[in-house]
């Protein structure tokens, strides 16, 4: 029995494939790009050159990439503050209906599955200064244009409702499976006890929820520190450098700009940023959030 | 009178929710059948009062949608596919092979994958593709999307094998199959519900994946849908009704299979999800 489930040479083949792609594409990149952050290379020629933490001190002194980290603070804030409240509220008014559940779980998710490319073409012609929708709207309350994507006070606000309008429905599903996952008794019980809805909403279920939404803080943080093809789409960074993020300042400098190695430090920094921000999340606020037992 | 306005005041806000995500695909929808700019700046609400259905041929001929439409379709179908098969197999070796601890040694590692932020592998990347010499051709997508989708596959398809029961493989072993057969002939046809989920969650990311496909590829004939839309758009920047019937064309697929499979969909992405 054991023998034939035992073969560690199947084993082998059947592991090293999978392996293999995962070293290569994975554990190898992350080694590499500490390794080149390193160095002045421009990613073509034979010749690299050790620099020590030269770029890093360059990157950390350079106040475009300082914007850009900004802008990646103001994905995590906004999505933090903004998006999870809606979500919660959301997700708790879609389990409690009777009516119309399958249709609204069904319509929110839909902007999740689309190509951020493409919605972000859809969304620059929504913000179209002269016949886009927005403006159309606002128009009606006699309020006067607005360049959503070309004025450096509101663009990246522009952005950061359309990766809004984008996500929202995603995190509402999961939310939602954890919500309805929770056994009706507690509720019934509460409900004999003349608990209203509202009570039972705050005092039962968003205790017992606590930990999925957690689980949609953290993605969203990894989500905005990985923000970079909404951007290239709708402003390409711009106007005036006012919308960057961290990742589209990397490919700017490495790929258009052939500095490779500083490049690679930005990428290195992009880990170490989310590695501190995800560390502070767990140990500041998430600690808090024990297992829940039903 | 107040328990009609409790219970329809939630449905009030939903359906304004709803509103607000469906309202911009048919601004868009709309506009693709008007005559021009002025069409739809005059009229930007309401249905056109022509339907000018030229947009969509100018778009599909003009703009090459064509080719990215099927460029996109045979990249993600054939990464999809061969991410399930090697993930499978990954999975399936250490689910249920008997490997003693190089089986919770390879799971974790795999699973270190998903904390990683992609996005800032791509130099290294980058340079791999180089060096390998297929920078410019359709592997130069291939080969990272299949690398890049290992990690969720073998997490769902692992979690999946392991809720098969054990006597299955020990009536196999009776009946002499080996590893192998095991795999092909049982565990495999077994699994097919958790791959088709697997399978969808990875095709929609592939076909919708843009950074990869916008600087791995330089020839035009060889660029994917989203590419070639943002490339579309930055050309016919000022003719939005054509710019419109490109992102219905790009955007239809998607919705046409999200509705036959929703429930899939929903499955495999949030339980992906979760356990990131």
């Amino acid at each position: 029995m054991n023998k034939a489930l035992k073969n560690p040479l199947i084993f082998t083949l059947f592991v090293l494939p999978a392996l293999f792609l995962f070293l290569m594409f994975f554990v190898y990149p992350i080694f590499s790009s500490i390794y080149y952050s390193l160095t002045s290379w421009n990613g073509v020629s034979d010749t690299v050159k050790y620099t020590g933490l030269t770029n890093f001190k360059k990157a950390l002194g350079d106040e475009r990439f300082w914007v850009s980290a900004k802008n990646n603070g103001w994905f995590i804030i906004f999505s933090c503050f903004v998006q999870v409240p809606l979500i919660v509220l959301f997700s708790l008014l879609i389990a409690n209906v009777k009516k119309l559940k399958g249709l609204y779980k069904t319509a929110v998710f839909m902007p999740a599955i689309m190509s951020t490319a493409v919605i972000g073409i859809l969304w620059g012609f929504i913000y179209e200064p002269n016949i886009g929708l927005i403006n159309k709207i606002i128009g009606l309350f006699g309020v006067d244009p607005i360049y959503w994507l070309s004025d450096e006070r509101v663009a990246m606000l522009s952005i950061l409702i359309t990766n809004a309008w984008q996500w929202t429905g995603f995190y509402i599903v999961m939310v939602l499976a954890a919500i309805l996952s929770i056994p009706g008794e507690l509720d019934e019980a509460a409900k004999i006890d003349g608990a209203t809805g509202v009570q039972r909403a705050l005092r039962i279920t968003l205790p017992l929820i606590m930990p999925i939404i957690s689980v949609v803080i953290m993605l969203s943080i990894a989500g905005a520190m990985k923000a970079a093809d909404i951007v290239i789409v709708m402003t390409k960074g711009g106007p005036a450098g006012s919308t960057e993020v961290m990742a589209t300042y990397m490919i700017k400098y490495a790929i258009t700009n052939f500095k490779y190695g500083y490049g690679n430090a930005i990428a290195v920094l992009i880990f170490m940023f989310t590695l501190v921000v995800t560390a502070f999340y767990q140990l500041v606020i998430a600690r808090r959030n024990e297992r829940i037992e039903y | 009178m107040l328990r009609n306005l409790k219970k329809s005041l939630p449905h009030v806000v939903l359906l304004s929710y709803l509103l607000v995500i469906l309202f911009p695909f048919l601004f868009v929808l709309f506009s693709s059948v008007k005559k021009d700019n002025n069409e739809i700046a005059l009229n930007p609400f309401g249905i056109p009062k022509e339907f000018v259905f030229n947009n969509y041929v100018e778009a599909w001929v003009n703009a090459k949608i064509s080719t990215y439409f099927f460029n996109s379709l045979y990249i993600s179908i054939f990464a999809s596919v061969v991410t399930i098969l090697l993930g499978s197999m990954f999975a399936f070796a250490v689910t249920r092979m008997r490997q003693g601890k190089w089986n919770g040694i390879l799971f974790s590692l795999v699973l270190i994958g998903m904390l990683i932020p992609n996005n800032a592998l791509m130099l290294p990347i980058y340079t791999i593709v180089r060096k390998l010499g297929i920078l410019n051709t359709h592997w130069a997508l291939i080969i990272p999307y299949i690398a890049n989708a290992i990690p969720f596959t073998i997490i769902i398809l692992a979690a999946f094998m392991r809720s098969l029961p054990r006597e299955i493989e020990e009536a196999a072993v009776m009946d002499g199959l080996k590893a192998q057969g095991i795999f092909a002939r049982i565990i495999v046809p077994l699994t097919i519900p958790a791959m088709v989920t697997v399978f969808i969650v990875n095709f929609l990311g592939n076909w919708n994946e843009f950074l990869l496909a916008n600087y791995f590829l330089s020839n035009d004939e060889l660029r994917t849908l989203p590419v070639g839309m943002v490339q579309f758009r930055d050309q016919y920047q000022m003719n939005y009704a054509q710019m419109s019937a490109g992102i219905v064309y790009s955007v239809v697929p998607v919705i046409i299979i999200y509705a036959i499979l929703q429930e899939k969909i929903i499955e495999g992405v949030t339980a992906g999800g979760v356990k990131g």
